[in-house]
């Protein structure tokens, strides 16, 4: 399909030329992946006057732990992010979502920045970053914020990044404790799709609990009621009743395309069930595969 | 050992039973051309720079009508050469029906219907340029649900019905919007429901769905200054086409031997590429900008709306059944969404209309099948045409029946399974069919009646069972012609028209060719057609061109060998009756030592003592026409003709997990069991088993196509009407072939294509009842379905 739209296109060689760029041109778009943008550029429905392509920037392409904090840089991949042995020992889990992102080609381009910056409702990298309370890093000419990830997602497709910002990287703080997570994503079969609902969950050994559901509202949602209610609880069936009762009191799904309200509902408890009692075995070292489906 | 009368082949052949290449598994002919990526598709196709690009302006509306159309704008953009609306061509055309336009006239009857053209000097200008065209509607109620086209007050869509040309056994309802009305009648409805003791009654649905080739539909045209067409297209039916633009354009002058289509390989059909949809446009198009080439590639969104989609049928139904389990009488009213035009999809309704028993033995019918516009878009041919969609209802239908009267659904099917020499719907005899053998192989191999636990609580295990057929529907005069000649080396060409579309087409013909005269398939080169050089092939469709083609290569490899034959008798004095061809050699019973091979003397004859030569290039042709089959029938019953050249029947069965919670269904085994007659290649055969099944699957397990209250559809892409991935594969596949030979088939063949996916949606829902205990009866049965119903039942 051609691109009808015409546009200047810049290729900085540094973050501060980036900077610049986006910070003169109003109608600017980064480009990094491009996995949403081209498809955006073909369908019309965005119309920038400059593409900003920043795949230049080394930089932004790192994976660091530094203590307990693990740094996901804005040009890291979802295929990266499954082969960094970083995050295989560290955070697994992260493994799993990027795992369950589209398909290996579109991993090998999209970015986990790229995903938060296009803040879909189904996108994946949002409930584990909610639930894990990861700082977004932007900067911009005159400066940088941090902004936690439960203030960064306003709306569908709409963010706290203000014209002129750049995301540079992600910063996931780890627990200090030890424990496992599990990322469930519904789908309408077993290739390729947007979720129809998600339920990211954390569990740690010493009884904290982090759950977060994509898909079934505007923004990924925390499940704080839930998280209360489990901690420090042993997952028996009472105990999962009540946390999939819940779930009705955190999740605001509608009907659409992909799925009803109805299904979602249902799903998101199942999925937490499921998800929960996946990651409490992974804590036993008993638990299912990194990446395997549990639906 | 000449054709015999009717037109089919019976040759010693048939008894012979040590086949050197028919019934092996010969590697495709195409085969190093698709992996090494030689072959080119129509987008692979260079042009020049002379090339020019159209892009086609659509209606936003279902239904309404074209007030003023402002192509000023667009006309003014650098790079845009012409832009085209109706005006240029007010001409109706269509293949069994003529009413569909190359542009809108006054009306538009769909979304997406094609308005106006620009054409351009690249894509991009062309799509600059098509948002500038102003096109001014006034926007009517469309007619969106089959029922509510029904009713004596809808609006008419096409109120010139009852003026437009069509084949004679359609039967249009004038001042409604029915189209075709196929009506069969077969024994006595009292009696049949009299003798009944139940009868069971109930509603089918079946919604639309789309072909979801992997390659688009596209096309090239060029009206050069000699005022040939050549038209270049991803196309099923080349030499349709042909027809179809020649009749259609003729008021420009335009006649036959102008027209000329050339067909490079295909990426995936199943009937969406089949007579004439967008490949008009490119016909139409290029009389405009005479001297340059023009392209219509369809996006995949395009691909969705313009071109055919599977129609959806509402089918109501009731059984008379005995407490035994014998059916007294069947009636089937089948009410199809046709969408905005007809032309090929009325035939869709006629064929299954004929057939919508399934393959029982039912002494009285009465069949109501009904095609009826909506303003949505047309429907058209979809491999099974018809068959999938009635057999989803009726095989569901039947299964609840033999359980209501605690019958084994299997037991139940062997006993009213239809068998050689039962009398059809249409009064004619079934042919040859080993369905008792498949329906018993197939629960053999998925061992019915033995009961699988799950392992995981979650899951409950399911079988299901169904039974299929299918005829060919074309015309009764539909045929297949061949040529053959011979190189130096004793290789062989031969040239058909009929189309490789992934099934094998291609290899099956080198296979028939070669059986004939003794020629290895590696020396026989089968490509596909161009309309000037290759000889007439009315299309790739309706699972008929291993039998139809598939006699007419045969014929002319026959053609050949008596050719040879009478060389050698003439210039070697060799006693013709004892020769005959074995490893590339003329051979004779009589002198075993005798032994001359083909490169010897298929191009340059044989030289005589006198220096003189005898024979010459042997060129041999071939022809094939069911001269037996007739479409003429009494209208109101069905009764007198011949309208199906034969049935393939057989019978599927699977074995499911399903998810109490989630209704996610895993398939760790499916079975079919096909009865086509001879195999001609098993591997091939296998392919067709494989992609039908999974093709079949997808219809009832994924793809949910879905349209807005204004008749928009939502999904026209691969992010929200889902087809499956390898992920997505049975764990297991299993092909049965039994084969009771198709007396005027090539070797005993029957055709197949098709009927592979015809059952997958009623086992399905089968193996969910026995499941779960619940029975859904529209399709799709997504999971989310299957979880929401076992919630209702809470």
């Amino acid at each position: 399909m051609a691109i009808v739209h015409e546009f200047e296109y810049l290729k900085p060689k540094t973050l501060k030329e980036a900077l610049h760029a986006v910070a003169k041109n109003r109608g600017a778009m980064l480009l990094a992946g491009g996995t949403d943008l081209v498809g955006h550029l073909k369908e019309g429905s965005v119309a920038p006057s400059l593409i900003v392509d920043i795949k230049g920037l080394r930089e932004l392409k790192k994976i660091v732990l530094k203590g307990r904090i693990l740094n996901v840089g804005a040009l890291v991949t979802f295929g990266e992010l499954m082969e960094s042995r970083v995050i295989q020992s560290k955070f697994p889990v992260l493994t799993e979502i990027a795992g369950k992102v589209a398909s290996v080609g579109i991993r090998n381009r999209a970015t986990m920045v790229g995903n938060i910056c296009s803040a879909v409702p189904c996108l994946d990298s949002g409930p584990v970053l909610l639930a894990m309370d990861a700082i977004i890093h932007v900067k911009a000419v005159r400066g940088g914020r941090m902004i936690p990830a439960k203030k960064w997602f306003l709306q569908a497709r709409k963010t706290a990044i203000k014209p002129g910002e750049i995301v540079t990287h992600v910063s996931i703080p780890l627990p200090e404790e030890k424990g496992a997570g599990c990322y469930i994503k519904l789908g309408r079969y077993q290739g390729e799709d947007l979720a129809q609902a998600s339920v990211f969950v954390w569990m740690g050994k010493k009884g904290q609990s982090r759950v977060a559901f994509g898909s079934v509202g505007p923004t990924p949602l925390r499940g704080t009621r839930i998280e209360k209610h489990l901690k420090g609880k042993k997952l028996d069936p009472a105990v999962l009743d009540l946390a999939k009762e819940l779930v009705s009191e955190e999740v605001s799904p509608i009907t659409d395309i992909r799925a009803t309200k109805e299904y979602r509902l249902h799903m998101c408890k199942i999925m937490l069930e499921r998800a929960l009692l996946s990651a409490e075995a992974r804590i036993r070292g008993n638990g299912p595969k990194y990446g395997k489906s549990l639906i | 050992m000449a054709a015999a009368k009717g037109g089919a082949v019976s040759d010693e052949l048939e008894k012979k039973i040590d086949f050197k290449v028919i019934g092996k598994s010969a590697v495709r002919v195409d085969g190093k051309a698709k992996i090494s990526g030689a072959a080119q598709y129509i987008n692979d196709l260079e042009f020049g720079p002379g090339l020019l690009f159209a892009e086609i302006v659509e209606s936003p509306h279902a239904y309404a009508r074209i007030k003023k159309i402002d192509t000023s704008k667009a006309e003014k953009v650098t790079g845009v050469v012409k832009v085209v609306s109706g005006k240029e061509f007010p001409f109706r055309f269509g293949l069994y029906m003529h009413d569909r336009y190359v542009f809108a006239q006054d009306h538009v009857r769909f979304v997406g219907e094609q308005v106006a053209a620009v054409i351009a000097r690249t894509p991009a200008i062309a799509k600059k340029a098509a948002r500038l065209v102003r096109v001014e509607y006034d926007v009517l109620e469309p007619v969106l649900d089959v029922e509510a086209a029904l009713q004596d007050d809808a609006p008419l869509i096409h109120p010139e019905l009852a003026k437009y040309q069509h084949v004679p056994w359609f039967f249009p309802k004038k001042n409604s919007n029915i189209a075709h009305f196929r009506k069969v009648r077969k024994g006595d409805m009292n009696d049949g429901f009299k003798s009944a003791d139940f009868i069971f009654e109930d509603t089918y649905t079946v919604p639309r769905y789309a072909h979801c080739s992997i390659e688009t539909h596209g096309a090239v045209g060029l009206f050069d200054h000699s005022r040939r067409l050549t038209v270049w297209a991803a196309s099923q039916s080349p030499h349709t086409q042909r027809h179809l633009f020649a009749e259609a354009l003729a008021p420009l002058g335009i006649t036959h031997k102008d027209v000329r289509v050339i067909a490079p390989f295909v990426g995936g059909g199943f009937g969406g590429k089949a007579g004439v949809s967008m490949e008009i446009l490119a016909a139409a198009l290029a009389t405009t900008v005479q001297g340059n080439p023009v392209k219509v590639m369809w996006s995949r969104a395009q691909e969705f709306y313009n071109t055919y989609q599977r129609q959806g049928v509402v089918a109501k139904m009731r059984v008379g059944v005995k407490k035994d389990g014998t059916i007294t009488a069947l009636e089937q009213k089948l009410h199809w969404d046709a969408g905005a035009y007809v032309e090929y999809g009325a035939n869709v309704v006629n064929a299954a209309g004929l057939s919508a028993t399934g393959p029982y033995r039912i002494p009285n019918v009465s069949i109501d099948s009904v095609c009826v516009y909506t303003n949505l878009p047309p429907g058209g041919p979809y491999r099974g045409f018809g068959y999938s969609e009635f057999i989803f209802g009726l095989e569901s239908h039947l299964n609840e029946i033999a359980k209501k009267l605690q019958l084994d659904p299997v037991e139940f099917r062997l006993k009213n399974a239809i068998a050689e020499g039962d009398t059809l719907n249409y009064g004619g005899k079934m042919n040859p069919s080993g369905l008792q053998e498949c329906i018993r192989k197939a629960a053999q191999e998925i061992e019915w009646g033995k009961k699988t636990v799950s392992s995981d609580p979650k899951k409950a295990t399911g079988k299901g069972f169904a039974l299929f057929w299918k005829a060919p529907a074309m015309p009764p005069n539909a045929s297949s012609t061949a040529f053959l000649k011979f190189n130096e080396d004793g290789s062989l060409n031969v040239l058909v028209s009929a189309m490789e579309i992934g099934q094998g087409f291609l290899t099956v013909m080198a296979q028939i060719a070669g059986e004939v005269l003794g020629i290895p398939v590696e020396k026989i080169r089968v490509e596909t057609p161009d309309t000037d050089r290759n000889p007439y092939e009315w299309q790739t469709v309706a699972s008929h061109i291993t039998w139809s083609t598939g006699n007419a290569v045969k014929k002319a490899a026959i053609d050949a060998r008596e050719q040879i034959f009478d060389t050698v008798s003439r210039a070697l004095g060799k006693d013709r009756d004892s020769l005959y061809l074995e490893d590339e050699s003329v051979k004779s019973k009589r002198e075993p030592a005798f032994g001359l091979k083909l490169r010897d003397f298929v191009i340059n004859g044989i030289m005589m003592k006198d220096g003189t030569w005898r024979g010459g290039p042997i060129v041999a042709r071939g022809m094939f026409m069911p001269e037996f089959a007739s479409a003429i029938s009494d209208p109101e019953t069905s009764q007198g003709g011949k309208p199906n050249v034969h049935y393939t029947v057989g019978a599927s069965a699977i074995e499911i997990e399903v998810d109490r919670e989630t209704g996610k269904v895993r398939i760790p085994k499916v079975v079919l069991a096909v009865d086509c007659g001879k195999v001609l290649n098993p591997d091939l055969l296998k392919g067709q088993v494989t992609g039908g099944m999974v093709q079949g699957l997808a219809t009832v397990l994924f793809e949910d196509m879905r349209f807005s209250d204004e008749g928009k559809l939502l999904n026209a892409n691969f992010t929200d009407y889902k087809i499956p991935t390898a992920m997505d594969v049975p764990d297991e596949i299993v092909s049965i072939f039994v084969e009771h030979a198709q007396p005027d088939g090539p070797f005993g063949a029957r055709g197949v294509g098709e009927h592979t996916m015809i059952p997958a949606a009623p086992i399905i829902a089968n193996a969910i009842e026995d499941a779960l205990g619940i029975r859904l009866k529209s399709m799709p049965i997504t999971a989310e379905r299957v979880a929401l119903a076992l919630l209702d039942r809470k």
